[in-house]
């Protein structure tokens, strides 16, 4: 691969997982608003929204660290989405790997607990630390299900699993190889996006959207960015590991928008756990699962 | 109704450059953008703040049109004020208000931010909300259903993509006109933790009246910010 294509990859895999994340953004409200017998908001609602955002004529920042944790919060997953391949495109993904992918996943959550620091609002300061005691909990399960798919691949290699897993058809996949642990990793998933059941951290009513409170304009812009981002990254990592990857766009697209479907619907249907009930519930039952997958994988 | 046009009506043509169709692209799409995004928060001091739910669920469904709630004043572009506002409470809301990001909108809804409705005679309330805040909308009605709540956001969706609702910048240009309103029912210590005029003047939206003999009371009275004493004894209410 030359170097003109590399950097067009690079260029253009943030900007294609901002498409699809928007439509995923899209698809959340919908069925939030479906569920709940409303029509819900028309289709370019969230690129309003972001436009609008950042179109504000005042702006409240309070101070560096605050600007630069919303950049680091964007910019750790603009990092992961060059790791991901996507269809046709692999950018950095062969030299980067799965570790290195989870890792970036993680920077985005200390950058907004940079930013949210220095807005020493309590409410903030209450929800980043619900949240990176979220970030705790799901983080095990998510070591857990990585290393499972990683020990039955054999590597950690993304572009080398899903060629495996598009060699061998659906019977290689790796959600018919090891149920359980996709089992756990959808478990994971709605957790690591931080909906209905587990968004204690966010809680308008009580904590005033918590990491949140203080954010506008621009700063609020970014985050609205970093949702599309999330989702797109959360599903498309879950599609890669388990469901084979994209044979060509359609088929990636519908996968990614399936699997995401399902802690979506989930989520409006119930209300929401503490924290340390969440702890508790994401130690015991996912991490029972993976661990009953795991012990599958490597007997 | 000939007597309704006769009324002076100010209206502010948008500036075009040099004859360019295309020179106005950008902010048409942005005024857009704006009037089809609008995050509300409902400061609910009265009885209007019931016609809001059904405005909002599955009966009228506000997020059709691109309106949602939003919990804080820095997230929010409209402020709605649904009811009587009590002096204490006006201090609220000023605080409020002066926290969003503009552009921002006020909408009052219901007779008693018209005109103080039913408590007209009451000594304790206020009785025209655009005497302290720069207000875009009214929603008049004791209290408007919500098909009337959703007909006044659709105007003011109308108003804000034509580019004529600009109050915001009123609040900015005729400051010391508000801070005297403010400052007749608050007394002459009266301020606030946000720096309007150094907003206006970063913002070059300042104008002749921004200042004047009210603002000069705000600097004889002005104190610094403290931040709060960081106490180890969480659990037990400190004395200040």
């Amino acid at each position: 691969m030359n170097l003109t294509e590399l950097i067009l990859e690079l260029v253009l895999m943030p900007f294609v997982a901002f498409v699809i994340g928007l439509g995923m953004v899209l698809m959340m409200r919908k069925i939030a608003a479906r569920l709940q017998r409303r029509v819900g908001p028309p289709l370019f609602q969230p690129l309003y929204d972001i436009v609008k955002l950042y179109a504000k004529r005042t702006q409240t920042s309070h101070g560096m660290v605050h600007d630069i944790g919303i950049v680091m919060a964007v910019g750790g997953y603009i990092a992961a989405e060059t790791l991901l391949p996507m269809p046709g495109m692999n950018g950095i993904a062969e030299k980067g790997g799965l570790i290195t992918l989870m890792y970036l996943m993680m920077v985005p959550s200390l950058g907004m607990a940079l930013g949210v620091g220095q807005c020493a609002n309590p409410n903030g300061s209450i929800g980043i630390g619900r949240a990176l005691t979220a970030m705790l909990a799901y983080d095990v399960p998510f070591v857990i299900v990585v290393f499972g798919v990683a020990w039955h691949f054999g590597s950690t290699n993304l572009v080398s699993m899903i060629d495996i897993q598009q060699a061998g058809g659906i019977s290689t996949w790796g959600a018919a190889q090891m149920p359980l642990l996709a089992l756990a990793g959808l478990f994971t998933l709605h957790g690591m996006l931080g909906k209905q059941p587990f968004e204690v951290y966010i809680a308008p009513a009580e904590i005033a959207t918590g990491p949140m409170v203080e954010m506008s304009g621009k700063h609020m812009g970014g985050l609205f960015v970093m949702q599309s981002f999330q989702l797109y990254t959360a599903a498309a990592l879950y599609v890669t590991l388990f469901l084979g990857g994209g044979e060509n766009w359609l088929f990636f697209i519908a996968k990614c928008f399936a699997v995401l479907a399902v802690p979506v619907s989930l989520a409006y249907l119930f209300p929401r756990y503490r924290t340390e009930d969440m702890l508790r519930l994401m130690w015991k039952w996912p991490v029972l699962v993976g661990l009953v997958g795991l012990a599958f994988v490597m007997r | 109704m000939s007597a309704l046009k006769d009324i002076p009506v100010r209206y502010e043509t948008p500036q075009t450059t040099g004859g360019n169709p295309l020179a106005n692209v950008f902010d048409e799409f942005i005024r857009f953008c704006r009037s089809r995004s609008l995050f509300m928060l409902h400061y609910c001091t009265g009885c209007g703040a019931i016609e809001l739910p059904p405005a909002m669920t599955s009966r009228f469904d506000m997020e059709r049109l691109g309106i949602q709630p939003m919990v804080t004043p820095r997230q929010a572009d409209i402020l709605l004020v649904t009811g009587y506002v009590s002096v204490k409470t006006l201090k609220r809301v000023i605080l409020t208000y002066e926290q969003m990001a503009s552009p921002k909108y006020v909408i009052g809804i219901c007779s008693c931010t018209v005109n103080g409705g039913m408590y007209w005679q009451s000594y304790a309330t206020a009785k025209k909300l655009n005497d302290y805040l720069p207000v875009d909308m009214y929603i008049a009605g004791c209290m408007p259903r919500p098909e009337a709540v959703i007909e006044g956001l659709r105007a003011l969706m109308d108003n804000i993509a034509a580019g004529t609702s600009d109050n915001w910048k009123d609040y900015y240009q005729r400051y010391d006109h508000y801070l005297a309103n403010q400052q007749r029912l608050f007394g002459e210590t009266w301020q606030t933790p946000t720096d309007v005029i150094g907003e206006a003047k970063n913002y070059g939206v300042i104008g002749p009246q921004t200042e004047g003999e009210h603002t000069r009371l705000l600097s004889l009275h002005k104190q610094p910010l403290e931040p709060l004493r960081m106490t180890l004894n969480a659990g037990r209410l400190e004395r200040m």
